[in-house]
């Protein structure tokens, strides 16, 4: 069974890291990508360098920015395997986000497929693109949402989509806060917006042009909000 | 020598941003080239061919840059290939050597840059701030005045927005044609932005306002030349220029607002009207009309009347319908109202202005009940015509504006209501 662990944290996380959170991360990964757990992982640039992608009657709307605006934005993500809901969140509770700022845990449907792709290929940027509902958006034009597979199929077939998923919804996600042994596990998501998670995937593109297009052709940029964002690689900062 | 610099600042920055991937390599070497020739050219004389020159002091600047900067090997060779392209020399030439073309053989980038400032992705304004900036060399504390925000805000904007572009990898380029009908609105939305701010009495410093409509006909000019294929680029520059014709006339010398009606028309500027005729030919001629030309030829019908009541009202009101058709906004709606009441009387106004308040979409817009109480003051109503006037003076947010509708509203008063 995999999990998304989706770390989250204020504005000025960065300038909070130390070098017990930098040891503590070190030793979570060692730990995880050794045992097997760790499937996918990276950190996210943060969301002033998000944008967010809908299509309206027909027009593409692209603005500047995340999802939803939220006290603690979206840092950076883990795919891992475990047995259980409870594994998952003692993973959670292991990880210094969940100190920083806090991991939210949430199952894929159907238990998930992804597997790890090295890269990015050269010239090309990583983007988590996170599909998201969007409450102004009548229900009913949710439930006539077109089937995502031809997205899937045509995004793979170009090298574009390299692994996602869709999530099990955020009233069954459980986030982490705090450092063990005093941390404290809520149910819900990360933050409380109207707008939520639904999915994930990881993309993989020449430029921002080239993802606005990938993420606007997706169902969901009609029926909800789809947010992409670059990952960040480490060896750049 | 301002002038100079104005032109060329967009194009050296554009040219060097293309080289070198690095938006504030590109502006520290622009701005070198600049007070270079500052003290160079009142010792030496202005060269020949001054874009050349600086093109050249700023892109030897750039490559002595990067040579000292550590791993940028390939991109000092193609600046070195590009040099040896442009002079003929190597790139150790002095400034003044042979070049064949006043823009230093370099291809005109500004296009790039244009799109690449006004990208969606970045919020509307740091489009606008990074527009000023990186292409009429606006500097940061001229950009925050003109947009009253502090100074160190205004630097952080673009600081973020530069950050975006290279994190999020925005692209340095001009969309492929396919994407262009989408994009090219963007561009010219954010030009007409800055003219507006420009020409908008709302508030602020009467020079830097004046200097934005001029770098906003600038940018329209460039942008006109760049994409001649594109009617509306055309439009945009004509509409602008008509405004513009009119900027001397349309404030009092205390500072009031002056209608159209009111305009002293020996005062508008002749040379902006006929280059805005020009262009609005020229972009009819390719028979693909939009908002910016519809617009610009209802200017163009105000521009040609040598009196307001010798304008061709019926012609603008039916422009003005063309345009809501187009657009269906509610202030074009308004705008056809005031056309109407013009051609066929106030009472038509009036008709057509209570459908539109029945719709509600322009509550608490000041020009709403402005326009109200003008029609109601042309109909002798003066009581209800006073009331509309005090309604859009508690409405209208500033200095011109709501003198000019305090002045009307005593006006009214001194009447006798006619009933």
């Amino acid at each position: 069974m995999q999990y998304m662990l989706i770390h989250a944290g204020a504005p000025d996380l960065d300038e909070a890291w130390n070098d017990e959170a930098w040891a503590a991360l070190g030793a979570w990964l060692d730990e995880a990508i050794g045992s097997g757990v760790s499937i996918e992982s990276s950190p996210l640039r943060m969301d002033a360098d998000a944008t967010t992608v809908k299509v309206r009657d027909g027009q593409l709307i692209v603005t500047d920015g995340p999802y939803a605006e939220t006290k603690e934005q979206v840092a950076g993500y883990d795919v891992i395997e475990c047995a259980s809901a409870e594994e998952a969140v003692r993973w959670a509770r292991g990880h210094p986000h969940a100190w920083m700022g806090s991991v939210e845990v949430r199952a894929l449907v159907g238990g998930g497929s992804v597997a790890h792709q090295p890269g990015p290929a050269a010239g090309k940027t990583r983007y988590m693109m996170l599909v998201c509902t969007d409450p102004a958006v009548e229900p009913g034009e949710l439930a006539r949402v077109e089937p995502v597979e031809p997205w899937v199929a045509e995004m793979s077939s170009r090298g574009i989509r390299l692994f996602g998923s869709e999530l099990e919804p955020s009233g069954s996600a459980r986030t982490v806060r705090g450092k063990d042994p005093g941390a404290i596990v809520t149910d819900g998501p990360f933050a409380e917006t109207k707008e939520q998670i639904a999915g994930f995937d990881v993309l993989e593109c020449a430029d921002l042009d080239e993802a606005i297009e990938v993420a606007a052709k997706h169902p969901m940029a009609r029926a909800g909000l789809v947010e992409v964002r670059p990952f960040r690689s480490l060896e750049e900062d | 020598m301002a002038d100079v610099f104005r032109q060329e600042w967009g194009r050296i920055n554009a040219a060097l941003i293309h080289q070198t991937g690095d938006w504030d390599l590109a502006e520290e070497c622009a701005q070198d080239a600049f007070a270079q020739a500052l003290r160079r050219w009142p010792r030496d004389g202005v060269p020949d061919r001054p874009g050349a020159w600086l093109m050249t002091v700023a892109r030897n600047g750039a490559i002595d840059r990067l040579r000292r900067g550590r791993s940028y090997r390939a991109k000092v060779e193609e600046l070195a290939v590009m040099a040896t392209r442009e002079t003929g020399t190597s790139n150790d030439a002095e400034p003044d050597a042979d070049v064949d073309a006043d823009d230093g053989g370099v291809p005109d980038e500004r296009l790039r840059l244009i799109f690449t400032c006004c990208h969606p992705a970045l919020a509307i304004e740091a489009r606008v701030a990074l527009t000023l900036r990186t292409l009429t060399g606006l500097s940061t504390a001229e950009i925050a005045r003109a947009f009253l925000v502090p100074e160190a805000t205004m630097a952080k904007r673009l600081v973020r927005a530069k950050h975006k572009i290279a994190h999020a990898r925005i692209p340095y380029r001009v969309p492929p044609a396919g994407a262009l009908p989408q994009r090219v609105p963007g561009v010219l939305a954010v030009l007409y932005l800055v003219f507006n701010e420009g020409y908008s009495a709302s508030a602020g410093d009467e020079l830097i306002r004046r200097d934005l409509c001029d770098r906003a006909v600038a940018l329209a000019q460039v942008l006109a030349e760049l994409l001649p294929e594109e009617p509306e680029a055309k439009g945009l520059l004509a509409l602008m220029l008509f405004h513009r014709a009119r900027q001397a006339a349309r404030v009092n010398d205390s500072g009031d607002l002056v209608t159209l009606e009111d305009q002293d028309r020996t005062r508008w500027e002749q040379a902006d009207i006929a280059l805005g005729r020009r262009h609005l030919e020229d972009a009819f001629a390719a028979r693909r009309p939009g908002q910016y030309q519809i617009q610009a030829a209802i200017a163009g019908c105000h521009a040609a009347a040598p009196t307001a009541q010798a304008t061709d009202w019926p012609r603008i009101a039916r422009l003005y319908q063309l345009l809501a058709d187009m657009t269906g906004s509610p202030v074009i709606e308004l705008n056809r109202a005031v056309a109407v009441a013009m051609a066929d009387g106030p009472a038509a106004g009036l008709a057509l202005l209570q459908r539109l308040e029945a719709g509600g979409a322009l509550a608490g817009y000041y020009l709403l009940a402005a326009t109200r109480a003008d029609f109601l003051r042309r109909l002798g109503r003066n009581d209800e015509a006073a009331s509309a006037y005090e309604e859009a003076a508690v409405l209208a947010g500033t200095g011109p504006e709501r003198r000019f509708l305090n002045a009307r509203l005593a006006e009214v008063r001194s009447l006798d209501s006619g009933c």
